[in-house]
């Protein structure tokens, strides 16, 4: 089912909790975007380092293959935090003069040097398909690149930007959206919204979690209370879930934390992606394996292409350092 | 192996035929390099050829054009298409007309190696890596 036909099954009739659904779902778009980008980092790395045979028709697929997808991950952003559009379209447009730099400029050299003039001992210094693959990735993610210059560099502005636009949303602190559209005291301390269906909370006098058909809520959850969720007077958060996506917010004014993960089944789509505020939270609350950046507002942690058996045990440790 | 493989390299980026010729060298392949399709299908039209690697999208002729000709000359030659992911549904359906088999760029030389080998074992003159140990490793 593509993504208009899911949306379209969003009913919530509150606008709000209209809102946070189908931010969730950009949100999650975004960290698709983000990583489809480090997988093609990791593509042109892997090629720059083994022994590949590749032309030229690669490296510049790959080059535009980056703008296109960075392009996706700016209009995530702008729909995400809409007052940061025209600084981050701005940076674009010079990310996308760079690489049409990139690309013109080995043109040029490629045709200066006559294929009879390369020997056999020089060959390996000319030959332009290597030399624009390094380039490329010196402006993807390298550590020699003038700082800020990087592609890399824009995502984690694009990533602050929207975080922090998360963090100050209307929707998020609106505490009181979630308690009158459920009228009861969640299990946990979680307000709960199924993305798809047509319900905000749980039917008439059941409150349990467990009615909820989300498998990496059950994880979450497994080991942080198990079958015996009790009602918790001061809910915390809010929990958007799917069958197999999870998106997690505190609703605390004094600690942002965002945790959304896919867990299908399939290590090469499955992740975890947690921001916290305070940096010091997630130190104790990540098992290994874990990608972690901190920037000056907090600290980012994601683990990407992890398997079944990985996520399971990642996010039942998560859950019970985070609500025991 | 008695005699070396005769195996002529079409692409018309030169890159992939300084960078896979002295791969296949060391499996014992006699290679002829080629960027120039119409000159490749010249020296087709002179010398038979066990097997003929060719990009599938050149400007000038594609591999298509040189895989057909191949056929009419040498029916025996086994032809390797190179491809690139755009083009993948294109080798397949050429594998469906008489292709050997086809390999998608970015690849390793040891992958094409690998191609070349099973070539050469349909055409009863297969290649024996055993013997090359360490000097397909440093390949």
């Amino acid at each position: 089912m593509n993504i208009l036909k899911k949306l379209k099954q969003i009913r919530h009739k509150e606008p709000g909790i209209r809102e946070f659904c189908i931010q969730t779902i950009r949100f999650k778009k975004f960290l698709e975007n983000a990583r489809a980008l480090l997988d093609l980092f990791e593509d042109g790395r892997e090629k720059a380092l083994g022994e590949y045979i590749f032309d030229r028709h690669y490296v510049v697929t790959l080059i535009d293959s980056v703008i296109e997808r960075l392009g996706m991950m700016v209009y995530d952003g702008c729909v995400l935090v809409p007052e940061s559009g025209e600084k981050l379209y701005t940076t674009y447009d010079t990310h996308k003069r760079t690489a049409r730099n990139l690309i013109d400029f080995s043109g040029i050299v490629k045709k200066a040097v006559s294929p009879g003039d390369v020997t056999p001992e020089t060959s390996k210094t000319v030959d332009q398909e290597y030399q624009l693959l390094s380039e490329a990735l010196q402006w993807f993610n390298g550590k020699d690149a003038p700082l800020d210059s990087t592609v890399m560099a824009f995502m984690k502005q694009i990533f602050l930007k929207v975080i922090q636009g998360h963090g100050s949303s209307e929707v998020i602190k609106n505490r009181s959206l979630f308690e009158n559209s459920c009228g009861k005291i969640p299990d946990m301390g979680i307000y709960l919204i199924d993305l798809w269906k047509d319900q905000l909370a749980l039917p008439e006098g059941n409150s349990s979690i467990n009615d909820f058909n989300s498998i990496p809520l059950n994880h979450l959850l497994m080991d942080a209370g198990g079958k015996d969720l009790k009602a918790h007077p001061n809910p915390d958060w809010i929990a958007a879930v799917g069958e197999y996506q999870l998106s997690l917010n505190s609703l605390r004014a004094d600690f942002q934390f965002h945790l959304v993960t896919l867990a299908t089944g399939d290590a090469d789509a499955d992740f975890i992606f947690i921001f916290a505020d305070d940096a010091a939270i997630l130190d104790t609350l990540l098992p290994p394996g874990f990608h972690t950046e901190n920037t000056g507002y907090g600290q980012f942690a994601w683990n990407l292409g992890i398997s079944e058996k990985t996520i399971e045990d990642s996010l039942m440790i998560i859950g019970r350092n985070l609500f025991n | 192996m008695s005699k070396p493989l005769e195996v002529l390299l079409l692409d018309d980026e030169p890159i992939v035929g300084r960078r896979l010729k002295p791969a296949l060298v060391k499996i014992g392949c006699r290679v002829e390099v080629f960027e120039n399709p119409r000159e490749a299908v010249a020296r087709i039209g002179q010398k038979e050829f066990d097997i003929v690697v060719t990009d599938i999208r050149m400007e000038e002729m594609d591999g298509l054009q040189v895989f057909k000709h191949v056929q009419e000359k040498w029916p025996r030659t086994k032809v390797i298409m190179i491809t690139g992911y755009a083009k993948i549904d294109l080798a397949r359906e050429a594998m469906g007309k008489g292709v050997f088999d086809f390999i998608a760029k970015p690849f390793r030389p040891d992958d094409l190696r690998q191609i070349i080998a099973n070539a050469a074992e349909a055409l009863g003159a297969p290649i024996d890596f055993s013997s090359m140990g360490d000097e397909l490793v440093e390949a």
